[in-house]
């Protein structure tokens, strides 16, 4: 106890420094804390959207694997296109639920001097693509209908019962989708059949999602389409979300050892202003010496204070990065290319366990020094009567 | 009972060889109040740092209860100056962040005794230090800071009290108190050294030993 208040009332001499120090710490735990935090909810994000999206796997025209990913999770325009005749044989394989084509582009829209990204679907299997969706008014039922994201639709202040003209041709939006947190809020949805008209592509698809009955069978059924059909290619789901976690993992290194980095360097922190303290306290230290204390009490003296100071940077950290964690993951959606829908950075416990842990152990490594030093001192050159 | 024969400290100071205790035989027995005199840098504090077990001398032996102490492991040493010995200094170095009562309590922490608060409080207001048991160093009078430092070396019960220039930094007045309480410890069995440049309390000891030059001459 007494130890204690003794690492305390020393840090204490030294408000202006310790708190320096230990703003260090927070610093770099916050930082830490946020990229695990972020890192964890951006796997449990995708594994989320992997459950709910109501496709198994996507054929595409082959000699487009990058662009799969992309496609599949709304950013790119991929410029070849699969004719839907081969939908039908698709459909008549004996596990295939169904077969949807999808087809995206980029239009111009010419009254506003604008481009919009546009994505066309069969609106009768909206509910079966994407499960989860909620929209604010009615989903289009007629090929002159079109729904927007909520993004495009607040930005450009488009609103349920608008006209929008695309190519010359008229559409009534009949409902907003509402925010879903991913790059589905910044499309216009319309029937496939009015893009393919004003693409000129009666029956063009950039690619077809395709549900079987049971999930055992995807891998048979994959293999066999491959053979049936040639010039496609077949991306599962899980290929999709694996190939947008290697995406993720370079960032996931770099921003880790940048927290690493950042740990370090108040690592260092710690320790100079530890040995300041320790050569401030010469004397003292020595003089404890005299009173009793062994080396190793003044070593754990010493470590002592270095403990309760990373601690408290640590704690505090922790609590800035809850508080900051919606300007982080506003920061990190707009850094990041893909994010997937819902709330990022959700408070874990374990994980904030794990940052102090860290933490804690590199500042008591960093101590180390320090109290040895402490405990090296000779009380006979210290206390000089 | 103390014991010292042919006792020799020699310091490095870079590559020259500082002679500071030259060879000192001397005897202490139990309750003894002894005062040391003699100019500055003639080995005073050396003396009383090889005699608290801070430091081992160069050379000789030093008998403590008849056990021999110079060959002693570090922490044989540490158990000795937590049971047997109690240091007072000049500057009197408490512990700024920690109030009167946990400045006297600190050697107990180090010696792992349970902290016997009525003891304290009691040997704080026989000090004359009632009403200061929760104030910080830096509110108090020289006088009491060296009343407070003493309370500290008593707390662990030793049997030898070293004081190095107690009454170094007192007035006049503080030095008679000081000088007073450590003789008052004497007389309750206490063996007291107490180094000192103040020739009338040095007079008033049992024992005056004058050092020079490292050597007690004649
Ligand atoms: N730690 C040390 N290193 C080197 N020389 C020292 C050390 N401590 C004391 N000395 C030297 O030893 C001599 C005796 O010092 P000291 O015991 O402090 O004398 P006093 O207390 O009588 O003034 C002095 O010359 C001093 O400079
Ligand atoms: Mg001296």
């Amino acid at each position: 106890m007494v130890f204690l208040k003794l690492a305390i009332t020393n840090l204490r001499r030294h408000g202006t420094r310790s708190l320096l120090t230990a703003l260090g710490i927070a610093t770099s735990v916050a930082v830490l804390f946020s990229i695990l935090s972020f890192n964890k909810g951006f796997s449990k994000g995708l594994a989320r959207e992997l459950q709910r999206t109501g496709i198994h796997f996507m054929v595409v025209p082959s000699g487009c694997p990058h662009e799969v990913a992309s496609l599949v999770l709304h950013g790119s325009v991929i410029p070849k296109f699969l004719n839907t005749s081969v939908m039908e044989k698709i459909v008549s394989m004996k596990d295939v639920d169904f077969a949807t084509p999808i087809l995206v582009t980029q239009l111009p829209n010419a009254e506003k001097a604008r481009v919009d990204l546009v994505y066309g679907m069969e609106m009768s299997r909206l509910s079966a693509v994407k499960p989860y969706w909620e929209v604010d008014g009615k989903i289009p039922s007629a090929v002159n209908e079109l729904m927007a994201g909520s993004e495009i639709a607040s930005h450009n202040n488009i609103r349920k019962g608008d006209l929008l003209t695309y190519s010359g041709v008229s559409f009534k939006v009949s409902g907003i989708l509402k925010k879903t947190g991913s790059q589905d809020d910044a499309f216009i949805y319309m029937p496939v059949e009015a893009l393919q008209a004003i693409l000129k592509k009666p029956s063009g698809a950039t690619a077809i999602g395709v549900k079987v009955k049971t999930p055992e069978t995807l891998a048979k059924t994959t293999d066999e389409l491959a053979e049936i059909v040639p010039g496609i290619q077949v991306v599962t789901m899980n290929q999709v979300m694996s190939s947008i976690s290697n995406l993720a993992a370079s960032g996931k290194v770099l921003s880790l050892s940048i927290a690493i980095i950042t740990i370090l360097v108040s690592a260092v922190g710690v320790m100079n202003s530890m040995l300041m303290a320790v050569f401030e306290r010469t004397q003292e230290i020595g003089m404890m010496r005299a009173i009793g204390a062994s080396r190793a009490d003044i070593f754990r003296i010493i470590l002592k204070e270095a403990a309760i100071l990373t601690l408290f940077g640590g704690l505090s950290g922790i609590a800035f990065a809850v508080a900051g964690s919606d300007i982080i993951e506003k920061f990190v959606r707009k850094a990041m290319p893909y994010i997937p829908s819902g709330s990022m950075v959700d408070f874990d416990p374990v994980l904030a366990a794990a940052s102090l842990v860290f933490v804690s152990a590199v500042g008591i490594i960093s101590g180390l020094y320090p109290s040895w030093k402490a405990a090296k001192i000779s009380p006979i050159e210290a206390i000089k009567g | 009972m103390i014991e010292l024969k042919g006792i020799e400290k020699t310091y490095l100071r870079g590559s020259e060889e500082v002679h500071a205790l030259k060879g000192i035989d001397m005897k202490i027995s139990k309750g003894e109040f002894i005062s040391i005199v003699g100019p500055s840098g003639s080995g005073k504090t050396s003396l009383l740092h090889v005699l608290g077990c801070l430091d081992r001398p160069s050379k000789g032996s030093l008998l403590i209860d008849g056990v021999a102490v110079e060959k002693m492991r570090e922490d044989e040493l540490v158990r000795i100056r937590r049971k047997k010995i109690g240091f007072v200094f000049q500057q009197f170095y408490l512990m700024p962040g920690l109030t009167v009562f946990d400045n006297i309590a600190l050697p107990l922490v180090f010696s792992r005794t349970a902290i016997d608060k009525e003891k304290i409080i009691g040997a704080i207001e026989l000090l004359g230090l009632k009403g200061r048991i929760e104030h910080y160093p830096k509110q108090l009078s020289g006088g009491e800071m060296q009343r407070v430092a003493i309370a500290r070396a008593l707390v662990n019960g030793p049997e030898i009290i070293l004081a190095d220039e107690p009454t170094g930094n007192l007035d006049s007045e503080n030095s008679e108190n000081i000088f007073e309480l450590l003789k008052s410890l004497h007389k309750n069995s206490l063996t007291v050294i107490m180094v000192t440049h103040n020739n009338d309390l040095a007079a008033r000891a049992d024992r005056t030993l004058l050092l020079k030059d490292g050597r007690f001459p004649g």
